[in-house]
């Protein structure tokens, strides 16, 4: 795309110092997200998705982390801002939601009281202005009679109308970015279609890049336009959703999009990736993934760099020929 | 598979009483609301459904770990729903449960080998020798080494730790085990693993599994029949890829066209319905069709007129005025 982008992450590593030695939460992690894309960061419980994003926000305020790198917000440089010099951007012009509504909603106030406040905080509205703002917007992301329920608490909706608060929380400012991480995770399956469908709605209408981090192939595949695919802290593949789902080219990729069970259609054995993923403590110097890769060689105990072709990258030493050759194999 | 039937339930209600101390009077929440089902030797029937369904509730029930309000649940031609707790122990043994969080359902405390070994012990399996020895082929058959036996559940991944709770419900032979929401905890990769070990124990076993789960694309897999279970009832049960493929319920269609894909063929995907609102309280169902107030094909008839689970097919049951795929 040829706008420049609004956000862009370049060699981000987040390090944490730990008594059994250094945690390399996230290593090396580079990309961007263009006006109105949506991009995906999949990976499984401890591959650094949602750290990368918080340090990104400069919500990591853990005493023994250590944040490298670049993260520029529309060309500026937000790594290392002050609380103070953050404060108009995180829920302002980046939105966040996140994955259990019912912990990013305080108990203690009306859901209308926190989506006022944080339009006062952020425009300068009146009281009265910022409630009328926050039952129009209860209103766009499908609450039902939003006059009534502004005033009530978030234990009085379910889990599905608690995110919808959240997300109408997160719009509340007009973000140029919204950041979402595992924001259906929580929910049941009716109700993940109906947030996904409303984020892919306000997004159109609000104009808005979105990065969403989770876990599930098949949102994904539902959302993104461009996925990033992480394992051990760093990115194994990156490219457009299409190229990824259909034509994954790391061997991790190939394993997770086998190890799904399908709705569609029933396979008799599910792939399996061997082994368990490796401990962000014990991180080999090569390729992270090498031990547990059925196709690991004699160069994998150095690390790969991410190549590839136009936007398609990934960081793995096998071939183009082999690659086509274990594919061709593999598949059915 | 055979069509012995291991386990019948005949009309399960399970309700249970909220009592607010101090407002109001009790209100009871109908978890269960008249479920029948069979489950026959070496068969998977998956059980599938929402959070808040009652799907954990009627695993629960069938096993007799929670006493049915009514109705009846016969499992190897004994009636175990009119049995005593006492009457009950000898066929505990054959009814095993493999549990959500593997990291509650198991004993931190203890040691892993010590874990396994207790259903043993309890029932009397045999001398110590015996029962190490038989722990240690469990250990063996769940693809766990043998050299961790000695070692306590915090120092196993939680996929491991699936396949302790699994060598655990296995110790006593059992003929039916319980699976309820057994890798939802786990992430794709290992989740995959342990499906496929399930998979390999049923056969090496002839194992009968009651599966239930809330994610679609896993009750497919591991399924010979599915049952779909809405607000308590099952609305609809039948063989599981003819269930997948022509769902005649309109909740099963709608939950099915739903389900994130990863579109990675060029066949057509379903045409998504997005179902309006949330599910109903339990304790206030509606009039009629349970589903009447959410279904895009309700008339007048759905609000009034409760439509009963009726076999349109051999095998193949829906309770809906309207089914679809039904000609």
């Amino acid at each position: 795309m040829p706008d420049s982008p609004i956000l862009s992450v370049q060699d981000l590593q987040v390090t944490f110092a730990t008594r059994q030695g250094p945690l390399r939460a996230v290593d090396g992690l580079s990309f961007d997200v263009a006006p109105k894309e949506v991009v995906g960061i999949v990976g499984e419980s401890g591959s650094g998705k949602s750290v990368s994003m918080y340090s990104v926000l400069g919500l990591v305020r853990d005493a023994n982390v250590q944040i490298n790198g670049s993260v520029k917000f529309q060309g500026r440089e937000i790594l290392g801002l002050s609380d103070q010099e953050m404060q108009p951007i995180r829920g302002g012009e980046i939105g966040m939601i996140f994955q259990d509504p019912m912990t990013a909603l305080t108990p203690v106030y009306t859901v209308g009281w926190q989506i006022a406040e944080q339009l006062r905080a952020h425009s300068g509205m009146t009281k009265q202005q910022a409630r009328e703002r926050a039952i129009e917007l209860l209103g766009e992301v499908g609450i039902p009679d939003p006059r009534k329920r502004v005033d009530r608490y978030p234990h009085e909706f379910s889990g599905g109308m608690r995110q919808r608060v959240v997300i109408a929380m997160a719009l509340s400012c007009n973000p140029k970015l919204l950041i979402a991480d595992e924001p259906t995770t929580a929910l049941d399956v009716t109700t993940q279609a109906q947030i996904l469908d409303l984020m892919l709605k306000l997004q159109d209408s609000y104009n808005s890049s979105i990065v969403i981090i989770t876990h599930d192939m098949g949102v994904i595949a539902e959302m993104a336009h461009k996925v990033v695919v992480m394992y051990a802290g760093r990115p194994a593949e990156i490219g457009p959703e299409i190229d990824v789902v259909r034509n994954p080219r790391h061997p991790y990729t190939w394993g997770l999009l086998g190890a799904v069970p399908r709705v569609e259609s029933r396979n008799d054995r599910l792939t399996t990736i061997p082994g368990n993923a490796v401990s962000p403590l014990d991180i080999p110097e090569g390729c992270a993934f090498a031990d547990r890769c059925e196709y690991r060689m004699d160069i994998c105990t150095k690390r790969p760099q991410l190549k590839g072709t136009n936007s398609h990258l990934d960081a793995c030493w096998l071939s183009d020929e082999q690659r086509l050759t274990i594919r061709s194999k593999a598949v059915r | 598979m055979t069509d012995e039937i291991l386990l019948k339930a005949t009309d399960v209600i399970k309700t249970f009483s909220t009592r607010s101390k101090k407002f109001g009077r009790p209100h009871l929440a109908t978890a269960v609301n008249g479920v029948s089902l069979e489950i026959r030797r070496g068969e998977t029937l998956g059980i599938v459904g929402e959070s808040g369904c009652g799907k954990s509730t009627l695993a629960r029930c069938l096993v007799q770990l929670l006493p049915t309000t009514s109705g009846s649940v016969f499992f190897e031609g004994t009636e175990i729903s009119k049995l005593s707790r006492r009457g009950l122990r000898p066929l505990r043994r054959k009814m095993q449960l493999v549990f959500q969080d593997p990291y509650a359902s198991l004993n931190p405390r203890r040691t892993v080998g010590d874990i396994v070994a207790e259903p043993l012990r309890i029932n009397k399996f045999g001398t110590e020798e015996i029962i190490r020895e038989r722990v240690r082929e469990l250990f063996r058959t769940v693809g766990l080494d043998v050299n961790s036996l000695t070692r306590y559940p915090h120092e196993f991944s939680g996929g491991q730790r699936q396949r302790i709770g699994i060598a655990r419900a296995l110790a006593l032979n059992p003929s039916l085990v319980v699976a309820d929401e057994p890798v939802s905890a786990l992430d794709v990769s290992v989740q995959a693993q342990v499906l496929n070990l399930m998979a390999d124990l049923q056969d090496k076993f002839n194992l009968t599994y009651l599966f239930i789960a809330h994610d679609l694309g896993v009750v497919r897999h591991v399924s010979d029949r599915v049952g779909v279970m809405y607000l308590g009832e099952i609305v609809e049960l039948g063989e599981a890829d003819e269930l997948y493929d022509r769902p005649m319920h309109p909740y099963t269609d709608a939950l099915l066209s739903v389900v994130p894909e990863l579109n990675d063929t060029d066949a057509p995907r379903r045409e998504r319905i997005i179902l309006k609102g949330d599910v109903p309280d339990p304790s206030d169902r509606p009039s009629g069709c349970s589903f009447h107030p959410r279904c895009p094909v309700a008339t007048e008839r759905c609000a009034v007129e409760k439509p009963a689970l009726v076999e349109i097919r051999p095998g193949r049951s829906v309770a809906c005025h309207y089914p679809k795929n039904a000609g």
